[in-house]
């Protein structure tokens, strides 16, 4: 399990994790974020569907890719909190399918 | 477009040292680093330490400050949060930053990509839970985040430093698990005698295993077989040692066997490169003063081969030094004088290298995937089983393996796989990685949304920018 | 190493020329400089396309297209080839008289596999395409493969029949000397007595040895490709007027081509890219296409592509020599023919009855009369 030790001196903000209004410190990364309340899978496997998770925080490995306010391949890892920002867990696989257009 | 007379990428110790050396030499001096602050990995919001108390980091964390202070005072043009998604060798680099697509143009360029870990393709290692010891460093310097009760298995100074430091907070740590083999210490002990030249650094290294050691937690040495077990998480790790299985209860696995070159970079610039038979990978092909086969192209820090943060400091410097020749700003005569104490340095400095090398020199059992099932490309989900089919089809060379079977082709651009997919052909072809080979990388460096490069103008034609300087 | 016939170049169309020889019981060595599929056969876009071709191209095309259909049974391999069509797509009124003006020049020429598309139909074919678009044509013979696996394929079905493959060997010299052909390599010597030339963007050095001067020049279009999207378009998408060229394939990442051109390096055997012209296609392609506004280009890329000044291939045999044969200079469209023109080049080799009209493909149509 993942805990902060951070003093609560910090500025909060909010945002929402899929679907969960989450309190948060200005500075921290969307990644912590996740980890600190329980949303730890960041994205699915693009082929079997697994569930997958930050696995080296730093930005090379493309695991932690989740959608920000509809934006996919969004690394948490490197994006900072902001307030009213929405992340959810990535669900693009192969057998995805696209809403049917806005026309 | 802006121009400038040398633009670094990366602001890591290697490319601090240098910016400032050529700022305070009078270069115009541009600094392009995806970090908000400048630190690299190594001194990570070492400014600002989310941390209470951030010393128990260690001195040579908080040292990083001093390095941070000089660049902040240097007259630097840092673009903060940037994000270099092309660096051509025409001194050109596309770059996104603040919600712009910027462009920017100089007559040298420095890249300090930096180091990332080496891959431990374990059973299990794509579960969730299961992160890097260098992931533990970062959320912990970053966001002061730790995790109770986790497993840290593998080799090297990395591992046994977020372990200690783990110690100091009084993070609950279930075990260490080292897999260093004992014929490793047996090789390095041959090179002792002239590492001990550098007496302070093996006893940092000593004071560190003996803090782990009086703790008191768990620690298993000569750990083989290594397992990550769970079905959907991970639930624990599971390896043998002295002859017993052992099986430990852990939702976090960090693993960690040494670091090498992130060579996307080097690599998408077509720059030469060479294998280390030493360190066990690729890195880019420098003189002393990190230029490369592309002369107004440079590389330092551990992007440009691992040497470790002290090095970084040095090479970066080097570079500078060389760069501020190439500008007509320092004669070769100088250029020699001032870098004589750092090059003396670096030699010094060698044999203590050496020795750590050969230490912690992953054994290829952890290098390369050893079952079957196991994933070598975690975004394509490529097995072993389907590497080999895809050789066994013809696909020889890490391209064609990588056009036959999608291994290399997501997101992370080889990043993960590129070390093992060669290593692997290697072994299958019974030949040196030299004639193996690497993917063919290119821009951009990473996912580029569609939006940021429809927001790219060319708008003024570089050719008549480069002949207006 | 001795054989009947020598095939330079392991494109599509050297390997496909080598399994069609083979299959037939003649003895073949290929050389390839790099691997078979390193260069535009294994990187191009993976059309498969009829619709739109040069009336002088149809005939060969039609075939291949035929051949396309069955061609994963008949090479037992997975070419990833899949039948979704193609829609070319008009913005307004003129692009349509475009289209219909193609339409009456098709039909004059006795072909109906093109066909014109209302907007109804665009938008129910195209559910993410801009409403403001008007109509398009259509041929639902056309799809895509995956390039490197088609030619991998053809490699491996040749090598089943015999054919013996040479990666990595680099062609030094080509000469007639009395019935052979005899060729040093950089690793090894050769022999044999027909050779094929089908060496892509090399061609016109492989040509000149052989005797023959061409006009070919080379380019480097550019492609670049999405992370997985989740799919919206099935058929492969181009414009009349447009540089809008894009497939989504089934593993949901989007292929964006376009035309636009690089730089190509053909002596350092590379290419660069020209981001302001990739930015371009990003435009267009969202403008197109609102959903790609949410894309993530993860690689972009150019080959290297042999194009004749007409645009249309050299096939057929050598004008100054005997026993010498060429398959070349496809200009960025060869990938569909590549089934197609290794029958044609066996036929051709073998003496054998050949059913296609190759006046406008012949080699020599560039030569200058005499002053």
């Amino acid at each position: 399990m993942f805990r902060s030790l951070r003093p609560k001196t910090a500025p909060e903000i909010t945002l929402s994790i899929n679907g969960h209004d989450i309190i948060a410190t200005a500075g921290q990364s969307v990644w912590s974020a996740m980890a600190l309340n329980g949303q730890t899978v960041t994205r699915r496997a693009a082929l079997s569907g697994e569930d997958r998770s930050a696995y080296c925080t730093m930005g090379v490995c493309f695991e932690c890719m989740v959608e920000i306010d509809g934006v996919p391949n969004q690394q948490a890892c490197m994006r900072q909190v902001s307030d009213g920002m929405k992340v959810s867990t990535q669900n693009i696989t192969e057998s995805s399918e696209a809403t049917n257009a806005g026309l | 477009m802006q121009a400038f007379d040398c633009a670094i990428v990366g602001a890591g110790p290697a490319g601090m040292s240098a910016a400032i050396e050529l700022a305070n030499a009078g270069a115009r001096v541009a600094v392009l680093d995806r970090g908000q602050k400048p630190g690299g990995q190594i001194y990570r919001s070492v400014s600002e330490s989310p941390l209470p108390d951030a010393n128990v980091l260690g001195p040579d964390y908080t040292a990083g400050a001093e390095l941070l202070t000089a660049f902040s005072r240097a007259d630097i043009t840092h673009f903060a949060g940037a994000d270099a998604w092309h660096l051509g060798d025409d001194g050109r680099i596309l770059f996104s930053h603040l919600g712009e697509t910027c462009e920017l143009h100089c007559r040298e360029m420095l890249v300090c990509p930096g180091a990332m870990e080496r891959p431990m393709p374990i059973p299990g290692w794509t579960l969730p839970g299961v992160m890097t010891a260098g992931a533990a460093q970062v959320m912990l310097k970053s966001d002061a985040m730790v995790s109770d009760g986790a497993v840290f298995a593998g080799s090297g100074p990395l591992l046994y430093l977020i372990v200690a430091q783990y110690l100091r907070l009084g993070v609950p740590v279930a075990a260490l698990v080292d897999t260093t083999p004992r014929q490793n210490y047996l090789n390095a002990a041959l090179m002792l005698p002239r590492a001990l030249r550098r007496t302070e650094l093996l006893k940092k290294g000593l004071t560190l295993l003996a803090e782990i050691k009086r703790s008191g937690i768990p620690v298993y040495r000569f750990a083989e077989g290594l397992k990550v077990l769970g079905e959907e998480n991970a639930t624990g790790l599971q390896f043998t040692t002295k002859g017993q299985t052992h099986e430990i209860a852990a939702d976090t696995v960090f693993l960690h066997q040494g670091v090498q070159p992130n060579l996307n970079m080097t690599r998408a610039m077509d720059l030469e490169h060479r294998w280390n038979l030493k360190q066990l990978c690729w890195q880019v092909v420098t003189d002393p003063f990190g230029q490369t086969s592309v002369p107004h192209v440079s590389a330092a820090g551990d992007g440009a081969g691992i040497f470790g943060a002290d090095g970084a400091l040095i090479t970066g410097r080097l570079a500078a030094l060389n760069i501020l020749h190439r500008l007509g700003r320092l004669t070769l005569a100088e250029r020699d004088r001032q870098a004589a104490p750092d090059l003396a340095q670096i030699t010094a400095m060698a044999p203590f290298r050496a020795f750590i090398d050969r230490l912690y020199r992953p054994t290829d059992a952890l290098r390369l995937p050893q079952e079957l099932s196991t994933l070598v490309c975690r975004c394509e989900e490529q097995t072993l089983a389907d590497l080999r089919a895809g050789f066994d089809r013809g696909a020889r060379d890490p391209n064609a393996l990588k056009s036959l079977t999608r291994c290399g082709m997501g997101p992370c651009q080889g990043r993960q796989c590129g070390h093992m997919v060669a290593g692997l052909l290697s072994e299958w072809r019974d030949e040196r990685p030299e004639t193996i080979g690497y993917y063919r990388l290119r821009s951009p460096q990473r996912l580029l949304t569609l939006k940021e490069l429809s927001r790219y103008q060319a708008a003024s034609a570089p050719a008549q920018t480069e002949a207006a300087q | 190493m001795k054989a009947d016939v020598l095939v330079i170049g392991g494109g599509i169309q050297g390997c496909a020329t080598a399994y069609h020889l083979a299959r037939r019981g003649t003895s073949v060595i290929l050389l390839e400089k790099d691997y078979t599929g390193r260069h535009a056969s294994g990187v191009n876009a993976g059309g498969v396309r009829l619709l739109g071709r040069d009336v002088a191209e149809v005939p060969l095309s039609k075939a291949s297209m035929e051949m396309w259909q069955t061609l994963d049974e008949e090479l037992d391999a997975d070419t990833g080839f899949r039948r979704n069509s193609v829609i070319n797509i008009a913005v307004d009124e003129g692009d349509m008289a475009t289209l219909r003006a193609r339409e009456g020049k098709m039909q004059a020429a006795g072909y109906t596999h093109e066909r014109i598309i209302d907007r109804a139909e665009l938008l129910d074919r195209l559910p993410h395409v801009n409403p403001d678009c008007v109509g398009g044509a259509t041929s639902d013979l056309d799809g895509y493969a995956i390039p490197y696996k088609a030619t991998s394929a053809f490699r491996l079905a040749a090598e089943r029949h015999g054919a013996q493959v040479v990666d990595g060997e680099e062609l030094i010299t080509l000469r007639r000397v009395g019935q052979s052909w005899l060729v040093q390599g950089a690793r090894q010597r050769y022999e044999a007595n027909s050779v094929v030339n089908c060496a892509g963007a090399w061609a016109d050095r492989v040509a000149m040895m052989i005797g023959d001067n061409v006009p070919l020049s080379h380019a480097a279009p550019m492609l670049m490709i999405t992370a997985r999207m989740p799919h919206f378009a099935r058929p492969v998408v181009g414009a009349v007027s447009r540089q809008l060229s894009f497939k989504q394939f089934e593993n949901g990442t989007v292929l964006i081509g376009g035309g636009a051109k690089g730089f190509a390096d053909r002596s350092n055997n590379r290419t660069r890219l020209d981001y302001a012209k990739l930015a371009n296609a990003a435009r267009i392609t969202a403008e197109f296409f609102p959903i790609m506004a949410r894309a993530s280009i993860n690689r972009m890329w150019a080959g290297l592509e042999a194009y004749m000044p007409d645009n249309l291939p050299v096939i057929g045999a050598a004008e100054n020599a005997d026993r010498a044969f060429h398959a070349f200079g496809f200009s960025a469209h060869g990938f569909q023919m590549g089934p197609v023109t290794g029958q044609i080049m066996a036929d051709l080799v073998l003496g054998e009855q050949n059913r296609f009209d190759l006046t406008p493909f012949r080699i020599n149509r560039y030569d200058r009369k005499v002053l």
